[in-house]
């Protein structure tokens, strides 16, 4: 019962984040469906025929459109298949710290010699994944049903119930597939950016299908495309029992195929290893010249990293401008929506590429923000500040040097990136200023600071509770940016979210809110150094 | 607070964890030059003192001083002037040791690229592997060289041989005496006897958060002591045993003998001068037992 119980701790982070993400999401939109597509069937049947000109746009993205005039067909468009997806980031994410992760920590080899054996050890870990995940999944789809009934359109429980089994057999096939990847990779981040490449390409695989092309028996390797075949929210939709099954019976075989690696590789091994290096050896230190620089070290440690980020902005950043003509014409035929877009103050194309560029690339930065304080947690966990601390440099020099390293990751990832957008918007013949452009890209970085310094207080004192709570800011600050114009909630309360101070600088630079931004930022680092001073570090 | 001849001066220094645990009123002076082993049982509170000199953790009360600058407030001056060895061995992942090593030199600012050659040579260290590769001894080799390769003047070592073969712990000895010979002061904890009598001149001795003695290796000669088991072929030397002075708990059990000799083997190889000897071991005890003992007579 030990065992279980630390397994179920080890995904308690993971429990509280997807049921925040989840359940924030699918209240919100349910709330907002009623308030965007009006109540009459008249102003829902424009709303819908408008939103399925733009879903044709979208498919690459979400399912085809159907029955946009109901708040199930929507919320199984806008909501679903997208929380499905960020549930099989977060499995794999999870496997591959229970496959890896614990065995880099010592956890596992400490388990095995106290005498479970590695069968026990990895299906303990899949039982307590198996609990977490229906637990995240229940409460979150529950609170889609509430949101739903607040509105006055609720769905009924039978679907609502059905509905959960997709989403938990493709959270379990994410979780079947990282175990499985942890075992043939040396080290978690190289398993978690595998999985990353894998749920990638099958979801792409099955954006092919619906966009119409035809795989052929390809498609069934894609999960996405098991989870669509249900459809339990839509009027006459059915819950297809063989695609669920499909991918719970795979998710099993997985992690049978997980066991089975784990059971014949050494522990802190992979299943398939390389010879040992010839490489005669060294007794010099590196001569890269940047390791010996302030901040850039840290930078040239995470070049791969920072490369990663910025080519994956640029590719979703394209891919965003190339929908920019068609998401302007949609919005501006739905009555509801008008209001949407004057709050927000969209008036053209460029206004578009401008608005949903930039809240986009704004959220992925912040997650890149709340990676970089994760890395401060694990930096005094691992030993690492002990070390950089003994070596003369002062607690303040490391406060001020983190967010110099953060400032300059960040300004790289969304000015190298945002330079890719503009290209791409003038390649699609939408000239967008680039002062503006880059005048925006470089306001990201006020965000940055504040999620940063926020972060760094709050590792001084509670490390793991850090990154939830500043996960929570900044999904949080999305949330009320998208929806608070929809419910037309008070300035002063929009203006708590940091992506509403942020606002639209394309169209119009929010000054105020920008002195805001760094304000925030100044008292974090004020409290991140009085924090930093006053505590012992160490394990 | 300051003592021109003191690297480590203490003064009631003392961090309180609650429920007994941490390190109370520590007084404490170690002279330049000199080495000092610092030893106690596992949960004595040699880290946390440890930790306390490098300025890693603030006193609950007291203060400690390195080469007269306050261990707390001059933190950083402090740090530049020592060489240091973590008791628990950081992370690094997928650096190389040569990065690690850049790195922290870049830190320093005062580590010379040929002392780190000589030195990761001596102790057998490839560089050119990641992190994650080494083995522990690797890694506390690697920790090694960062302490030694600055030549600062104060080396303060927690645990430093641990996970070493003996091979690389005697590279280690030979480390510390050199250190020694350029006038370095080091401060190394241990939790074995032995291993403090290579190269130490002073010990003290520290348990349940208190500083029992302090002395140098002759001073402390009766604390050593060692699990003596000796079986008899035939008679045992009963009377010349129990006459043998230092031979606590002194057991015989037909014609086995056991106890925890603390004296002279001479005196204890004479006692069994013409006696037929099957078996003798001899062990060293751990330092909890050799308190136990010491301090219970």
């Amino acid at each position: 019962m030990t065992l279980l119980r630390l397994a179920f701790r080890a995904q308690r982070t993971g429990l509280i984040a997807t049921v925040l993400i989840g359940g924030l999401a699918g209240l919100l939109n349910s709330v907002a469906y009623v308030q965007v597509a009006g109540t009459t069937p008249a102003a829902r049947a424009v709303f819908a025929h408008q939103m399925e000109i733009l879903g044709q746009q979208l498919v690459y993205l979400l399912p085809r459109p159907v029955q946009l005039d109901t708040m199930g067909g929507y919320l199984t468009w806008r909501d679903l298949s997208t929380v499905a997806t960020i549930f099989v980031v977060w499995a794999m994410l999870a496997a591959t710290g229970a496959g890896r992760g614990d065995e880099e920590r010592g956890l596992t080899e400490t388990w095995l010699a106290s005498g479970v054996s590695r069968t026990r050890w990895l299906a303990t870990r899949c039982l307590a994944f198996l609990g977490v995940a229906a637990a995240s999944v229940a409460i979150s789809l529950g609170l889609t049903a509430a949101g739903a009934a607040i509105s006055g359109d609720a769905l009924p429980l039978g679907s609502v119930a059905a509905q959960c089994l997709p989403v938990l057999a493709i959270t379990l096939w994410g979780f079947g597939v990282g175990l499985v990847i942890a075992q043939l990779l040396g080290t978690r981040r190289a398993a978690s950016v595998a999985g990353g490449i894998v749920i990638v390409a099958l979801f792409t695989l099955n954006s092919t299908v619906r966009a119409g092309a035809d795989p052929s028996a390809l498609k069934w390797l894609s999960p996405f495309y098991l989870f669509d075949r249900s459809t339990p929210l839509l009027a006459g939709g059915t819950l297809d029992g063989g695609a669920t099954a499909a991918m719970v019976v795979e998710a099993l075989v997985l992690a049978g195929l997980a066991v089975y690696a784990f059971a014949r590789r050494d522990v802190g091994s992979t299943l398939i290893r390389g010879r040992a290096s010839t490489a005669p050896a060294t007794h010099r230190p590196s001569g890269d010249p940047m390791l010996r620089l302030a901040v850039l070290a840290a930078i040239d440690q995470q070049r791969g990293w920072i490369i990663g980020w910025t080519v994956a902005m640029t590719a979703l950043g394209y891919f965003l401008s190339s929908l920019s003509r068609t998401l302007l014409d949609s919005f501006r035929d739905i009555p509801s929506l008008q209001v949407y877009l004057s709050a927000m103050g969209i008036g053209s194309v460029v206004d578009v590429v401008g608005v949903i560029w930039f809240s986009t690339a704004l959220l992925i930065i912040c997650i890149f923000a709340v990676a970089q304080v994760n890395g401060w947690a694990a930096d005094d966990a691992e030993g690492r500040l002990e070390m950089v601390l003994a070596a003369g440099v002062s607690r303040t020099r490391v406060v001020l040097e983190r967010i110099a390293v953060l400032l300059v990751a960040a300004g790289i990832v969304s000015v190298v990136s945002t330079a890719g957008v503009w290209a791409a918007a003038g390649t699609l013949g939408i000239a967008v200023p680039a002062d503006r452009m880059l005048l925006a890209a470089l306001l990201m970085l006020p965000v940055v600071f504040a999620v940063g310094a926020i972060g760094q207080a709050l590792a001084g004192w509670r490390p793991r509770v850090a990154v939830v709570l500043i996960t929570a800011i900044a999904v949080i600050s999305y949330f009320m940016q998208e929806f608070g114009p929809v419910f037309a909630w008070p300035e002063w309360v929009q203006r708590t979210s940091l992506f509403v101070l942020y606002g639209e600088p394309v169209t119009k630079v929010d000054w105020a809110g920008t002195a805001t931004l760094l304000g925030i930022g100044l008292a974090g680092t004020a409290v991140a150094l009085v924090a930093m001073r006053r505590r012992d570090v160490g394990r | 607070m300051s003592d021109g001849a003191s690297a480590i001066h203490t003064q009631m220094l003392t961090k309180d964890y609650g429920a007994g645990r941490g390190i109370f009123d520590l007084d404490l002076d170690v002279a330049e030059g000199e080495v000092f082993g610092f030893l106690g049982p596992n949960g004595a509170g040699k880290t946390t003192t440890i930790k306390l000199l490098m300025g890693l953790s603030h006193a609950t009360r007291g203060a400690a001083a390195i080469f007269g600058l306050d261990a707390d407030r001059d933190a950083v001056a402090v740090k530049k002037r020592v060489g240091y060895v973590p008791g628990e061995l950081p992370q690094f992942g997928g650096w190389r040791g040569s990065e690690i090593v850049a790195y922290i030199a870049g830190l320093r600012g005062d580590v010379d690229d040929a002392a780190v050659e000589a030195i990761s040579k001596r102790i057998d260290l490839d560089l050119g592997r990641k992190y994650r590769e080494y083995s522990h001894g690797n890694k506390q080799k690697l920790a090694l060289l960062l302490a030694f390769a600055p030549r600062a003047g104060l080396l303060i070592l927690d645990e430093p041989t641990s996970g070493l073969d003996p091979l690389h712990q005697q590279e280690f000895y030979g480390l510390v005496r050199d250190a020694r010979s350029r006038g370095a002061t080091v401060f190394m904890s241990s939790h074995v006897l032995s291993e403090v009598e290579h190269v130490c001149d002073r010990v003290g001795i520290v348990r349940e958060g208190h500083l029992a003695t302090v002395g140098t290796l002759d001073q402390l000669t009766g604390i050593r002591a060692h699990h003596v088991r000796i079986e008899f072929a035939d008679a045992v030397p009963a009377d010349r045993l129990r006459a043998l002075k230092g031979f606590d708990g002194l057991t015989i059990d037909g014609r086995r003998v056991a106890g925890l000799y603390r004296g002279s083997f001479d005196e204890l190889l004479g006692a069994i001068a013409g006696a037929r000897v099957a078996t003798l071991e001899s062990r060293e005890p751990t330092l909890e037992e050799i308190f136990l003992s010491y301090y219970a007579t």
